[in-house]
């Protein structure tokens, strides 16, 4: 096979190394750096091995040097006005344009793979994700008003991601008006040429900085200052290990993990095009979402049907140099090969059936086109990620038993759905726990929609408004500084409960006392005895008791998050008119105990003005929240595409909130309504020293809300959070308390690798309209997820 | 041909089963001519192959004997034959699969090429061809006459007013179109009628034949349509037996290609002998 000449491709990107003396090294403000005594690599064809060039190895004083340099660009580039920014970027999609055949035949000959699909797929969404972003720079002061860059963006890339990846990121991040460093493995030239191009066009030299080093430099370049923003797309567990490390750092993380894909194949379906849709997923070297292996699960009642099919369509797959233009796969290099090879022995072992097929050279780069079926769900390779070129297919009996199965995996990245039958196919749409959805299609990007995930396949989003937002905060907002903690002892943070005693006299002497606080745990619904059985005293301002609170703990979180998840499917099935009208429900119920809340945060020192302030602002925070749970989503129209994109704005599950000292009332209620606006359930932890209005509100909550949607646990803050941060089962936190705290949030949530939002330490003006109730919250109240429903008759 | 459909019993239910979801057919339309990109020798094998399979075909009011002689020379010598010596497929008997006519120039076609020699079968369009709306009887008398003739295939157009009502016919071989309807022959339609031969196929073992007709003009299009059938059906299914391509037009383009290929320089028309 290797024989089949392809045009006289080689010769082009030969030429381009040579300009490099063959010698490649970083990019970095305009111009080539290659700095003595740095290890090289070389950059190897992967099918013949041939060296084309050696690679030099950036080390941690040049990851220092281009973050510098990207943080000056910023000074510069963020000032411009957004047209000038857009111009720039449409002169970046021309140069493109002009050098597109080096692009795609450089990236074919060092990554294997096809050339077809580089060219008329890559190269092109290239230039349309510059085009696009240059008309959200130029539209950025009128549509992103409130918002600010962020600063200088650090991008870490893996070896298996193509230079496509680099685009879908740097392109907003640019737009906006950020500045980028990208780290990129070892060996790979196609970014650098990206930035050369960049480079270029001759003004603003810093703005796209590409250093190629080992993966060992990323928490480095994550870890500077200046940089604001980490995006990082790569393995699972590197990216659990970047979210430890990074904690306390200061960085926003942004991670896009993993590359399963998955395929629903149901009896309704149009098999043949189904077996196509395997093909695009798994064996066609496009770069849909992720490029990795495909789970597949198929009907009971057409098994045999598509395994048929499937297994004749494999015969006709040609693998082979991704320069020829007749291949459907090329190679991978050796480590795909290999992991491939592992898992294939693997399932075989534990007792799967095997199938490969297609016109494949038979020596090692090269993987054929893999069918495993018959895997039982409790084996290993169930439960482990499908490497590249691998499908793993298994069967289910009813929609509904594919959407448990589905659902029951950690990661939560793409997903087709294939069925003629137009109520089944939006209900596997709508249920299913991924960032994307096609519906009789597999692996259609645009960058006008948002491509993300959930769960462990990374909560961050590129394409489309969701996209910009990663690389944008409120205006104001000061930079984001290293908090870092070295005495941080994550193993005994928030462990032990510090030892309650009884505290002295219990008066009842304030003149417009009220009754006595409410006394419990809110957690389904009632007030419940904790399970430590024992209680903390709440001081007022002058340092006297004023009550006692709960102890809640481990046990009483856990119940809390059950009944949370219990409550979970009423009220996400709940309209958003329903939602509303509970939250009116609620703030009038608010309104009624206006003088109850005002003394008894008078009692902790706030002015009595000021308390029915605070309690006018959050009735009002309830207010504003109904009316805006009716505005969620809305409709794409993409280009090729006949038919809608549906941006579905989709409720994070059981959001955990710990809620901060300042603004005791107001805090508790407005992240409490931004959170059952967008359909969440909430376990939240009040505020630690005045934590008896959350509790008061509770009294309204129990019988206005369902059961179990709301549920507030007093205790120690530090061990609540602790217990929080570490559960599994918890699918988003926000943390409003102290920098240690965040620093441990931070670092815990790479267990499930949940999103948490965290104040490091730094109070909020909860009062005023941006950070109160301010878009920020509902950004991050909700998850999007694309649904595309191509039509035709 | 190969040997009969004998046909099955009409089983409605593997009509109303299938799904063809049209935007996923369109997506696999388009991407079918893009992944079989073939390049220099390959690229001339398979135009030759294309050229096997090729129905030369003359449809026109004003064909006379004449017109009918010299496309069934260009029949059988359908190449130039320089251009076979320097490829080494001069002895190959390299010819159409058949030459197409209306009935009435069957006996012309028929004589035409037993005085060139050969056996290239004759095929005819016949019942009341393009539209087909005329009676069963006179239609049924028209194949008579044309296989009187000497027409060994007829392209028969079906009764469309029965297809749209839900009573179908069978057949050996299936065409895309007539050639003379505003759209004709397409990939999204094909695929969808390659995938119910497949199904066919398998469920009885009878292997139906396929012809596209009608807008395959270009080389390339005739590879982009060789490398279908290769996809959906397979090899099996790429030989004239099975496999034909209804076109005036496509041999010329064809020819200057292999020229191209043989001599490095572009054909002008007058190079190439006219059909």
């Amino acid at each position: 096979t290797l024989g089949i000449p392809f045009p006289n491709c080689l010769h082009l990107p030969q030429a381009w190394l040579d300009t490099q003396d063959r010698r490649l090294g970083h990019y970095v403000s305009g111009k080539w750096l290659k700095p003595e005594h740095r290890n090289s690599v070389p950059c190897q064809d992967p099918i013949t091995g041939e060296s084309l060039a050696s690679c030099l190895q950036a080390q941690a004083e040049d990851v220092v040097a281009a973050v510098e340099v990207a943080g000056k660009a910023f000074e510069n580039w963020s000032g411009l006005p957004g047209a000038s920014r857009a111009q720039h970027l449409i002169r970046l999609a021309k140069m493109i344009q002009k050098h597109q055949r080096l692009l795609w035949t450089l990236e074919s000959l060092v990554t294997g793979r096809a050339v077809r699909e580089i060219r008329d797929k890559d190269v092109p969404l290239a230039q349309q994700l510059l085009q696009y972003h240059a008309v959200q720079a130029c539209t950025q002061e009128e549509v992103l008003a409130g918002w600010e860059p962020m600063g200088v963006v650090g991008l870490i890339l893996s070896p298996t991601f193509s230079f496509l990846e680099m685009m879908w990121r740097i392109c907003p991040a640019l737009a906006v008006g950020c500045t980028v460093v990208v780290l990129v493995p070892p060996a790979s030239p196609t970014p650098l040429l990206l930035a050369q191009l960049a480079g270029e066009l001759g003004s603003f030299p810093g703005i796209l900085n590409v250093i190629s080093g080992p993966a060992s430099l990323g928490p480095v370049l994550a870890s500077q200052p200046r940089v604001q923003k980490v995006a990082f797309c790569g393995a699972v567990e590197e990216g659990r290990a970047l979210r430890r490390t990074l904690a306390g750092r200061g960085a926003e993380l942004g991670l896009a993990l993993g590359t399963e894909s998955l395929l629903v194949l149901t009896e309704a379906a149009d098999v043949d095009s189904a077996v196509e849709g395997v093909v695009d997923a798994a064996w066609s070297d496009r770069s849909a979402v992720r490029p990795g292996g495909l789970r597949l699960l198929i009907q009971e009642s057409v098994w045999d049907e598509t395994m048929r099919r499937l297994q004749e369509r494999m015969a006709r797959l040609r693998a082979g140099r991704g320069l020829d233009g007749a291949v459907d796969m090329g190679a991978r290099g050796a480590a795909a090969h290999d992991l491939a090879q592992r898992y294939v022995r693997e399932a075989r072992s534990e007792g799967a059936q095997v199938f490969q097929a297609g016109d494949v050279p038979s020596d090692s780069p090269f993987f054929p086109p893999t069918l495993v079926s018959d895997l039982l769900p409790a084996s290993p390779c169930s439960q482990a990620e499908v490497p590249w070129p691998v499908v793993a297919a298994s069967r289910f009996r009813t929609a509904k038993e594919a959407l448990a199965m589905a659902n029951r995996t950690p990661r939560g990245g793409s997903a087709s759905v294939w069925s003629e039958r137009l109520g089944q196919a939006l209900e596997l749409g709508y249920g299913l726990q991924v960032g994307t959805v096609w519906i009789n299609a597999h692996g259609l990007r645009n960058s006008e929609v948002p491509t993300g995930g959930c769960k462990e396949s990374g909560s961050s989003w590129h394409g489309g408004l969701d996209g910009l937002y990663e690389y944008l905060r409120p205006s104001g907002t000061p930079g984001r500084l290293a908090y870092f903690s070295e005495s941080m002892n994550y193993d005994t943070f928030g462990l032990a409960v510090p030892s309650t005693l009884p505290a002295g006299t219990h008066l009842h002497t304030s003149p417009h006392s009220s009754p006595t606080a409410p006394y419990g745990l809110f957690i389904g619904g009632r007030f419940q005895a904790p399970g430590a059985r024992s209680s903390r005293p709440i001081q007022d301002s002058q340092g006297k008791l004023h009550s006692y609170v709960a102890e809640g703990g481990a046990k009483d979180i856990r119940g809390a998050v059950e009944a949370a998840h219990q409550a979970t499917p009423g009220w996400v099935s709940q309209s958003p008119g329903a939602r509303a009208s509970l939250l009116w429900a609620l703030a009038s119920a608010l309104e009624r105990r206006e003088s109850a809340l005002a003394s008894r945060l008078e009692r902790h020192g706030v002015e009595f003005k000021a308390a029915k302030v605070e309690v006018e602002l959050s009735v009002r925070q309830l207010r504003a929240w109904g009316a805006r749970a009716q505005a969620q989503g809305h409709v794409l129209q993409v280009a090729e595409l006949k038919g809608p994109v549906l941006r579905l704005r989709e409720p994070l599950g059981v959001l955990a909130i710990v809620c901060p000292d300042e603004w005791p009332l107001l805090a508790f209620v407005s992240l409490l309504a931004a959170a059952l606006a967008h359909g969440n359930s909430v376990v939240l932890v009040p505020s630690g020293a005045c934590p008896i209005p959350a509790l008061e509100v509770c009294q309204d909550m129990a019988t206005l809300l369902p059961a179990g949607l709301v549920n507030v646990v007093t205790g120690d803050r530090d061990h609540l959070t602790r217990c929080l941060a570490l559960h599994q089962d918890i699918q988003a936190l926000w943390y409003f308390g102290s920098a240690q705290g965040s620093q441990f949030v931070e670092w815990a949530s790479a267990g499930n690798l949940k999103p948490v939002w965290v104040n490091r330490g730094c109070p909020r003006a909860w009062d005023q309209e941006a950070k109160g109730a301010g878009p920020e919250l509902g950004l991050r109240a909700a998850r999007t997820k694309a649904l595309w429903l191509p039509m035709g008759d | 041909m190969s040997a009969r459909n004998w046909g099955t019993e009409l089983d409605l239910s593997w009509i109303s089963k299938i799904q063809v979801n049209q935007p996923a057919v369109l997506r696999r339309a388009e991407q079918i001519q893009t992944r079989r990109t073939v390049k220099k020798e390959w690229q001339a094998a398979w135009l030759l192959k294309a050229v096997t399979f090729i129905d030369l075909t003359t449809l026109s009011g004003d064909d006379t004997s004449s017109n009918v002689q010299r496309l069934c020379y260009k029949a059988k010598y359908p190449i130039r034959e320089d251009l076979l010596k320097a490829l080494n497929m001069h002895d190959k008997g390299i010819t159409t699969a058949a030459v197409c006519v209306y009935p009435a120039r069957v006996s012309d076609a028929v004589k035409a090429l037993k005085t060139a020699g050969c056996t290239i079968p004759v095929a005819s369009v016949a019942t009341g061809f393009p539209a087909g709306q005329t009676h069963l009887k006179t239609r049924l008398e028209e194949i008579r006459l044309a296989v009187e003739d000497g027409a060994t295939e007829i392209d028969v157009v079906i009764n469309r007013t029965l297809v749209l009502t839900g009573q179908w016919e069978g057949s050996d071989f299936i065409k895309t179109s007539t050639g003379k309807e505003t759209v004709n022959a397409t990939f999204p339609v094909a695929i969808v009628m390659l995938r119910a031969i497949r199904d066919f196929f398998w469920k009885t073992g009878n292997k139906i034949g396929f012809k596209p007709a009608g807008g395959i003009r270009s080389a390339k299009d005739s590879l982009a349509w060789l490398s279908l059938i290769k996809e959906e059906l397979g090899d099996e299914w790429l030989t004239p037996e099975l496999f034909r391509i209804g076109a005036s037009t496509l041999l010329s383009d064809i020819e200057r290609q292999i020229y191209h290929h043989v001599t490095g320089r572009y054909a002008a028309y007058h190079d190439l002998a006219m059909c």
